[in-house]
């Protein structure tokens, strides 16, 4: 009787065993929340036959800045000519360059920046931009 | 009755089929929350950043984005935008005009364009200026069309190391199109080059906010009247027989087949001849490559003052594999097919090949389709991997002049000008 029971035993278990390797080879239909963003489509704009060719404004997404001194002055100053997704889509840049290309600006470019926002702009770049201490 | 001792236990149970990676069937049949956590990890965002080592992957690594005329692209900078063609829309020889790349450098770009008032202009040291509308473009001359790589002279400026500050393009910053319009050569001698000329310079409807006289203000482009180039180009009114994107340089732009992108000139809008050097800082200062060797040299002979430079120019022989990209693996032993494309500015593609032993033994590939000398060119080959494990893919070029893609990186400041020959793991699994 004993040894009935535990043959029942190992067949009902390897059952479900099998059942479990089964699906586990099979695995289908999990579903997790979403972690990526999706992208929506654009809704198709209204064209007339007339000779204006126009498209939608092109979107500037919110940029993630570092918090910091010297952020107002990244957001007044490089805002000016550039999104300053510049700066985020860079790799991680040692200290001495954040200050030449900021200099850069000015010299190269004309931005005109003040030398005293200039240097808490490169301050503030050197602080959160390079590879010891970029975290975002 | 069955001792308790010798029971599975209900948690038990959980954790037998947990472990075998039971499904949500199973979890609904146990009315119960089992986490999975074995298998491939759920979808999770790209970073964010890469650096300072190279970016490991094929493209940047930029979040999506929906742009006017365009489906999702990877975004480098939205203003003024960038944008980076995802891997998979390589595959064929043509890029479609929706995915192609963008890359602006001032933030003033056309939203609209009112072709009732729009002009191509030629001006400058001419006999006779002269100006045209697009129908007179389309309708005065003969169309010509031209299949041409358009990439950027920054392409792969992510792979560099010591890593250098601009766009951090992936490998997407890259496109072929078949262009259609007018050769540049017929618009330059009805207006009649004036003797004593020197170059051609070209501007489109980009302008931003810096002062007049800086690179912030106008972006400008010149070629010499002497460069045998001018011969192919074209003012392109269509591409891929459709009007160009906005984003691509709507109404026209210009096509310098076989150099970088930077000489092709968005929204054309003045053809200028210049008796002077043009000195703009797009010239005098940007785009410029080391005089050497693949434009190759050191942080340190550049700190040191040592390195001449001069305008970058025609595309170095290049491939890629794009297919399979690695996103899946290949059960050992099934045939499947290595895909991808090779370019050269310098002439048509003779030769790819492919190893996958890391470039020891290199195999050929069969060549598709040729659409011209300065076209991508797709290539193919039959792989098996008989044995699970993971394989280094390596793929070159050879054009015409015999250039071939080296196996040395490059380095300049700007980051231009990489070439050298591109490496994709590849897992084959155990097929059981």
């Amino acid at each position: 009787m004993r040894n009935r029971l535990r043959a029942i035993f190992l067949v009902m278990s390897s059952l479900v065993i099998a059942v479990g390797l089964l699906y586990a080879d099979l695995k289908k239909g999990y579903y997790s929340p979403a972690q990526l963003g999706s992208v929506q489509q654009a809704a198709p704009i209204e064209l007339l036959p007339d000779s204006n060719y126009e498209v939608a404004a092109f979107p500037v997404p919110a940029v993630d800045l570092a918090p910091g001194d010297g952020l107002q002055d990244v957001q007044i100053y490089c805002n000016t000519c550039h999104s300053p997704r510049y700066i985020t889509m860079q790799p991680p840049l040692p200290a001495a360059m954040w200050e030449s290309e900021v200099n850069k600006m000015n010299k190269t470019f004309g931005a005109g920046i003040p030398e005293e926002n200039a240097r808490k702009i490169f301050l503030y770049l050197q602080a959160h931009y390079t590879a010891e201490n970029r975290k975002r | 009755m069955v001792s308790k001792k010798r029971c599975l236990s209900r948690r038990g149970l959980l954790k037998l089929l947990g472990a075998a990676g039971s499904g949500i069937v199973v979890d609904q049949w146990l009315g119960a929350n089992v986490a999975i956590a074995q298998g491939p990890v759920p979808e999770k965002a790209m970073e964010t950043f890469t650096g300072p080592g190279p970016n490991p992957h094929w493209n940047s690594v930029g979040p999506y984005v929906t742009e006017p005329q365009k489906v999702p692209l990877i975004l480098l900078t939205d203003r003024p935008v960038q944008l980076e063609t995802p891997r998979h829309y390589f595959r064929t020889a043509f890029t479609p005009n929706e995915a192609f790349y963008v890359r602006w450098h001032l933030d003033g770009i056309p939203n609209a364009v009112d072709l009732k008032n729009w002009k191509l202009h030629v001006e400058g040291n001419v006999n006779k200026p002269l100006a045209f509308s697009l129908p007179e473009l389309m309708n005065k001359f003969k169309p010509l069309s031209l299949a041409a790589v358009n990439e950027c002279s920054g392409n792969s400026r992510s792979r560099l190391q010591p890593r250098v500050p601009g766009g951090q393009w992936g490998h997407g910053a890259m496109g072929n199109a078949m262009w259609t319009g007018v050769p540049l050569r017929e618009l330059l001698d009805m207006a009649g080059v004036k003797n004593g000329s020197l170059q051609v310079q070209f501007q489109g409807l980009e302008n931003g906010q810096g002062p007049e006289g800086f690179g912030s203000n106008l972006f400008l482009k010149s070629l010499d009247l002497a460069n045998p180039v001018l011969d192919e180009c074209l003012v392109a009114y269509q591409m891929n027989g459709e009007p160009l994107p906005m984003l691509n340089g709507f109404p026209v732009r210009l096509v310098v087949p076989g150099y970088f992108a930077t000489y092709w000139t968005k929204c054309l809008t003045w053809i200028r001849v210049l008796n002077a050097p043009d000195e703009n800082f797009w010239m005098k200062t940007g785009y410029r490559v080391p005089d050497t060797p693949r434009g190759n040299t050191t942080p340190e002979d550049v700190k040191a003052g040592k390195v001449k430079t001069v305008p970058i120019e025609r595309l170095p022989v290049r491939s890629f594999l794009i297919s399979p990209d690695a996103s899946s693996k290949i059960p050992a032993g099934m045939n499947v097919m290595l895909r991808g494309i090779a370019f050269s500015g310098y002439g048509r593609v003779i030769r790819v090949e492919v190893s996958d032993d890391a470039g020891k033994r290199w195999m050929p590939t069969k060549l598709g389709d040729d659409h011209g000398a300065y076209s991508f060119r797709t290539w193919e080959v039959p792989w098996t991997a008989n044995s699970p494990g993971r394989y280094s893919l390596a793929v070159r070029a050879t054009d015409e002049k015999n250039n071939t893609q080296p196996d040395e990186p490059v380095w300049n400041p700007g980051g231009y000008l990489w070439n050298r020959i591109e490496r994709q793991d590849i897992v084959v699994g155990n097929a059981g």
